[in-house]
């Protein structure tokens, strides 16, 4: 009996009786089964974006920190009878019970220990402690704890005391004013560190490459078949010179350097140790629980500032990510210059120019396919090529008196064309959709009117298709920023000393190894000596890599649906 | 097409005006040819760029698939009479020994005079045979009167004006007693591993023959290596089967090896009191004639190159055998016969390549792949051959001391078809197999290249992501393209293209750092969710069309999907509070420290229940993570098809009375099945090539089981690590290739049927 057949003689019984079998039988409870499907597809997504969220919101957030009494038989174990931690977590001992012996705990029931970041790495030895509950006499939260952040050694939570400012007598910082202080000399030095910075990473370094390239030519020079001794004696003047103003720069930095040292902090540790640290090495200095909501919400923003434009620390454990997030956008930017024209080149070739025939279709399944080709494959294909193969030969014909490799080696211009030509097939595509969705009519008054059918296309058909093609460059865009793999072969490092595009000349630095939010993810959490405090880290680089790449696509999205709206004729 | 614009006349207006009037611009016309021409260049151009990909990464292959290129570079003269040849790294200065002891390098670049040092005077007795190694460049020296000494040849590069200049350097050893009786020494060898050191040789004591071996040690002091003493010498001569004919000593300083005429070899293995015979093989017993023609190790030393009298070859290598406990020599290899007898022999000093030479004819053959490299029947016959430390000369000197020095090439000795997928059997191991280790701790590691377990590997992840991503994609498309209000529709679509956005480092960092540990914890959870969520769905299936009509039509566009949603959010809940208890009472194993206790944790029940392996980064995570990644890609391309199975035909079936269930199963999914086929297959490729995911979540070891609870490393993982220190156009580095171009046409191919079926679909439509 066919399906039609037997609903037909059931629908044909009007009983009421029947109606509740008819709904099983008619699969109503299968229905619900698929939308299951959906609804977890649903929860998968939202429940990924919601713990990105709140994990990387609450990395900036001010935790309070709490004072901790110990119970005296845990104080000695402990070695102190005070911890002075954030509390991260609570969660079960599992199987520690079984594994020792269970001293002092519970043999049903393991309990619970809290998981604690007691910072002051330098003087404690470790920055993270799991502590049992059962071990806990008293919580507060005294409002006199200060959370310092310094350049070195993560965090330190401290009772301050007193500050020791150069040429006047110490303060003891008991008092608000004395807090006042350390704010003030803070800001000082973070005045001076930009000094610093400006001194010896742009001065220093554009006068050491100007150096570089005047003892290149030098070599160059002297390799030749017949030596200039004057046009060496010239260059060596001028590289004395240089080195003159080197000395002059480094001499500045120093002093700002001892400057950066003169200021110092004293203050207690929980384990009751007094400790006393320049000035210059704190970032910023804070009193969590002493703050209200707004001022957390001050603080909480200013953390964010400082991760979008502050430099990495601690092997990029702390600080911000500003030259990763630079290079990814250097590094997409570049994708977009390179992949754009290709594809709507290619594109209209493809839909106006190519007879349509066999290997139309063809090329155009080809090219399909190649967006599913895995990224790894493109980078596999963009270390072989660009850079031993097209990098290799412009080193032998343009730097080879350079002491290492120039563009022989990954670097930001490889990764880019790499990525351009992964992205390629995405442009093709939506490039193609929005030529296709120009209607024959627009284009066939044009050419009635006399245009010629490159005119048609330039001044009727592109405009059209337009946003189809901004789309397109879109989500190459954002593909290209989140694609991790194959940047890992072709130029992308942990740790650039240098930005791909700075003041010195010529400005855009092509040939320069970068930062990339993707692999700064992948490299926090998998090769970060201390994988518990890079935590935060990750989760804060993922939300702003996520909040980038679903911006764009939204972008795309949005503006793709006005398009469809707009020319109502269906793309596959 | 300006005809229009003039008044019509009857008769036409004179062509000449009207012609300038609407006569195109020249400068227009140009430009439209010059884009026209530029477009097709640009497009086409574009096009093979891209297509080129595939090309370029075959080109980078094909080099893994080429045999050796041997050709002569050169001739010149040897000194007569020569017992044994040696070459520096460069084939420069080859050194020959003579039969009277001394001991001469010639220069084959430069024009310097032969440089001969008499080692014999050095010595002080007759030298009666010699055994070289040339990994180090010791000789071992056996003399006349049962002793032996060790000559180093070092190889010294100078540069001066920027010319190198090789300089050979000859340091000769006291002579060290062998002990027992007096005689003269008919073969030596000499084995060294930095802290072991054995000598064996065969001595000639009144017309009988002695096996002796002695160990050595070597004191160090401040000013540097001391004087090499005798710790302990062996006589093995009873323990010897046969009539001793050959010894060899092993680099590891542990062992030595005895050949006899009978065609046996003896293993004789280092204990506390000397050495003990721990085996005796023969390695021709299946063949007419058992007898021996050449014994000689293979670079590494625990490998054998064995040629019979007549012309059998073989390879025997260490290993533990199954259910044994001690290393033993077994037959591993089978190369194509020589045609007689072996006259001269040699190995690389790199791979495991060795040379033998029968009568003229000389192959190159390499151990690992089983696989002759290189053979021809020469137009001498030669007596010595040598191979230099670069692996780029081989040196040869005929029966009239003529030297031919010959050019090699072998860059890709360690790649064959067999090493990438076949089953091998290598050093150490005591079955052929399928493996991936391409760097190890030392000089003589033997790369294993196998691409199966990467396979393998790729495959596990995709069986494991789809497993789990297909039953949610494809219902949740067909839920969403059948059931729901089209307002849910234009909601969900933007959101899974949302999730198809997310980057895959994200997806990984989570799966392995956030999700894994959860997981590893609470798989009894994860259990009990997968059974309750889909009951929660029919269960509520079954509640809500029980429901009035006035219900369900209050809840409104978002109603199903509001209750779907609370259903699945309290079966959740409920899985992940049961799990525990289900641990409790299922997955329970004895506690070992306790016996009667039982202790309830699933990762120990696991390997105690089924014997395998469970880790904290498995399949399980990357499965579930992957399915981030492969849902969305399999959603859209369903749902597409799924809705463009044209209207009318749903409303026929309406129509007739049947439910939407009985639509959607029978009316519009036998229509849309190849659409939603080549969703998966996308979905698959996806998976396929997948890389952060896995190489994050995943322990990244070779294995090759199906384990979920296990770890994989897929090809694309295995590029993501080993491409960056592979060296440039080196073994590894194509061999990774090789991996891509794997890569490329998996997708590919899965691309390709996918995107035919869509077109086949597309026709299809049009027809209805």
């Amino acid at each position: 009996m066919s399906p039609t057949e037997s609903s037909i003689t059931k629908s044909t019984g009007p009983a009421p009786s029947t109606r509740r079998r008819r709904r099983i039988d008619g699969g109503e409870p299968l229905v619900f089964l698929t939308g299951m499907g959906l609804a977890i597809g649903l929860t998968m997504i939202t429940a990924l974006l919601a713990l990105i969220l709140f994990k990387g919101l609450e990395a900036f957030w001010p935790k309070r920190v709490a004072r901790i009494e110990l119970t005296p038989a845990a104080a000695e174990r402990v070695g102190r009878d005070v911890v002075v931690a954030h509390i991260l977590g609570r969660q079960e001992i599992r199987g520690a019970a079984h594994a020792e012996g269970g001293a002092g705990v519970d043999e049903g029931d393991p309990g619970t220990e809290l998981r604690l970041q007691v910072g002051n790495r330098d003087l404690n030895g470790m920055g993270f402690m799991y502590l049992p509950e059962s071990a806990i006499e008293r919580i507060s939260h005294p409002r006199g704890i200060l959370r310092l952040e310094r350049m070195e050694y993560g965090p330190a939570l401290v009772e301050p005391l007193e500050l020791d400012i150069a040429g006047e007598p110490p303060l003891s910082l008991a008092s608000e004013g004395g807090i006042d202080a350390l704010e003030r000399a803070i800001r000082a030095a973070a005045h001076r560190r930009a000094e610093i910075r400006a001194i010896e990473r742009d001065q220093i370094g554009g006068l050491s490459r100007r150096i570089e390239s005047l003892r290149m030519r030098r070599r160059g020079i002297e390799a030749s078949a017949t030596p200039d001794p004057a046009e060496v004696a010239s260059i060596e003047a001028r590289i004395a010179e240089l080195e003159r103003r080197y000395e002059g720069l480094a001499a500045e930095s120093r002093a700002l350097r001892d400057a950066q040292h003169a200021d110092t902090l004293t203050y207690r540790i929980d384990s009751g140790r007094e400790h006393r640290i320049p000035v210059g090495e704190i970032v910023s200095a804070e009193r969590p629980n002493a703050l209200g909501f707004f001022g957390r919400l001050r603080v909480f923003l200013g953390n964010m500032w400082s991760f979008v434009v502050d430099e990495p620390r601690e092997a990029n454990t702390e600080g911000g990510i500003f030259p990763a997030l630079f290079g990814t956008f250097v590094m997409t930017l570049i994708l977009s210059v390179a992949v754009t024209p290709f594809g709507v080149i290619a594109a209209i070739y493809l839909r106006e120019y190519a007879k349509d025939g066999p290997t139309v279709r063809a090329v155009r399944i080809a090219i399909n396919n190649l967006a599913g080709v895995p990224s790894i494959v493109f980078g596999v294909f963009g270390l072989g090529f660009f850079v031993y193969f097209v990098g290799g030969s412009i080193d032998t014909l343009f730097f080879r008196l350079s002491e290492g490799p120039v563009f022989g080696t990954g670097g930001i211009l490889w990764a880019s064309l790499t990525l351009a030509l992964m992205t390629v097939p995405v442009v093709i595509v939506a490039t193609e959709e929005a030529l296709a969705a120009v209607s024959r009519g627009v284009r066939e008054g044009s050419l009635a009117c006399g245009a010629s059918k490159w005119q048609t296309i330039q001044r009727i058909v592109l405009p059209a298709a337009a946003p189809g093609i901004i789309t397109g460059m879109i989500l190459a865009m954002a593909r290209g920023a989140g694609e991790v793999a194959p940047l890992m072969i072709t130029g992308v490092v942990k740790l650039a000393p240098t930005l791909p595009l700075d003041a010195t000349f010529p400005f855009l630095h092509l040939d320069r190894k970068f930062m990339h939010l993707g692999f700064h993810i992948y490299d926090l959490g998998f090769q970060s000596p201390d994988s518990e405090a890079a935590r935060p880290m990750v989760f804060a680089t993922t939300l702003l890599l996520i909040a980038l790449v679903v911006t764009m696509n939204l972008g795309a999205i949005v503006i793709r649906e006005r398009l469809r709206r707009k020319y109502a004729t269906g793309a596959f | 097409m300006s005809d229009s614009t003039e008044p019509s006349h009857l008769d036409r207006a004179t062509p000449a005006p009207a012609g300038a009037r609407v006569a195109t611009r020249r400068s227009v016309l140009l430009l439209d040819r010059a884009m026209s021409l530029i477009i097709r260049l640009g497009g086409i151009g574009i096009i093979v760029a891209v297509l080129g990909i595939f090309v370029f990464i075959l080109w980078q292959i094909l080099p893994l698939f080429r045999g050796a290129a041997v050709e002569l570079a050169s001739s010149g003269r040897a000194p007569p009479g020569a017992r044994l040849m040696l070459v520096d790294e460069w084939s420069e200065r080859p050194g020959f020994l003579g039969a009277d002891g001394t001991l001469t390098f010639i220069d084959l670049v430069g024009d310097a005079p032969a440089e001969s040092i008499d080692l014999a005077g050095r010595v002080g007795a007759q030298i009666t045979a010699a055994h070289l190694r040339p990994t180090t460049g010791t000789i071992a020296l056996g003399l006349e009167d049962g002793s032996f000494a060790l000559a180093d040849v070092n190889y010294r590069a100078e540069f001066d004006d920027g010319r190198r200049r090789v300089v050979p350097e000859v340091n000769v050893g006291a002579p060290i007693d062998l002990g027992g009786g007096r005689g003269r020494v008919l073969d030596v060898d000499y084995g060294d591993s930095g802290r072991d050191k054995v000598a064996a040789a065969i001595v000639e004591v009144e017309g009988k023959l002695e096996v002796r071996a002695v160990v050595l040690t070597q004191r160090r002091t401040l000013v540097g290596a001391g004087r090499i003493e005798v710790r302990g010498a062996f006589d093995a001569t009873p323990l010897v089967g046969g009539t001793p004919k050959a010894v060899l000593a092993s680099s590891k300083g542990d062992s030595f090896l005895v050949v006899t005429d009978e065609g046996e070899i003896d293993y004789f293995f280092a204990v506390d009191s000397g050495f003990e015979l721990r085996q005796r093989f023969s390695p021709f017993e299946d063949q007419p004639d058992p007898r021996i023609s050449m014994a000689e190790f293979i670079f590494g030393d625990v490998s054998l190159a064995l040629v019979g009298v007549d012309g059998t070859n073989r390879v025997f290598s260490l290993f533990v055998p199954e259910g044994q406990s001690v290393r033993t020599w077994g037959r591993t290899k089978q190369f194509p016969p020589l045609p007689g007898p072996v006259s001269a022999y040699t190995k690389s000093t790199r791979t495991k390549a060795f040379l033998v030479v029968a009568g003229s004819l000389a192959s190159l053959r390499f151990s690992t792949t089983e696989s002759i490299r290189w053979q021809e029947e020469l137009p001498f016959a030669p007596r010595l051959v040598a191979i230099s430390g670069k692996n780029d000369r081989i040196l040869f000197v005929d029966e009239s001391s003529r030297l031919h020095v010959y050019a090699l090439s072998d860059p890709h000795p360690e790649a064959s078809w067999r090493a990438f997928f076949g089953r091998i059997w290598y050093e150490g191991a005591d079955r052929p197999g399928f493996e991936w280790q391409s760097t190890g701790g030392t000089d003589d590691f033997e790369p294993k290249l196998s691409m199966v377990p990467l396979l393998i590997g790729t495959l596990k992840g995709t069986f494991y992501a789809l497993l789990f991503a297909v039953p949610i994609a494809v219902s949740a498309a067909m839920y969403a393209s059948q059931f729901a209000h089209w307002k849910v529709r234009a909601f969900v679509k933007p959101l899974m293209e949302v999730m198809a956005s997310l980057p895959s480092v994200v997806l990984g960092f989570l799966a392995a750092l956030w999700l894994a540990p959860i997981i590893e914890t609470r798989v009894p959870s994860v259990l009990l969710m997968l059974l309750l969520i889909p009951s929660a769905g029919v269960v509520l299936g079954l509640l809500w069309s029980a429901a009035p009509v006035a219900v369900r039509n209050r809840a409104g566009l978002f109603g199903e999907l509001t209750v779907l949603l609370c259903g699945l959010l309290v079966a959740g809940a409920l899985g992940w509070i049961g799990g525990p208890l289900l641990e409790r009472l299922v997955f329970t194993v004895p506690d070992p420290a306790e016996p009667g206790r039982r202790i309830a944790d699933f990762r120990l029940w696991w390997p105690a229940f089924t014997g395998a392996d469970f880790q904290q980064r498995n399949s399980l995570v990357v499965g579930f993570m992957m399915g981030f990644a492969v849902i969305p890609i399999i959603f859209t391309i369903a749902e597409d098809a799924l809705s463009n199975v044209p209207q009318s035909l749903r409303s026929g079936s309406l129509a007739l009375g049947a439910s939407r269930w009985q639509t959607a199963v029978r009316i519009v999914l036998p229509t849309a099945s190849a659409g939603i086929f080549s969703a998966l297959m996308i979905g698959l490729g996806r998976a396929v090539g997948e890389t952060m995911i896995v190489l994050m979540a995943t322990g990244n070891t070779p294995i090759m089981d199906f384990n979920i609870f296990s770890g994989m490393r897929t090809l694309s993982a295995n590029i993501a690590v080993e491409l960056p220190e592979a060296p440039h156009h080196g073994t590894l580095y194509r061999a990774l290739f090789l991996g891509a171009m794997l890569l490329f046409l998996m997708t590919f191919a899965v691309n390709t049927v996918a995107e035919v079926l869509r077109q086949h679909l597309r026709e299809r439509f049009r027809t209805i």
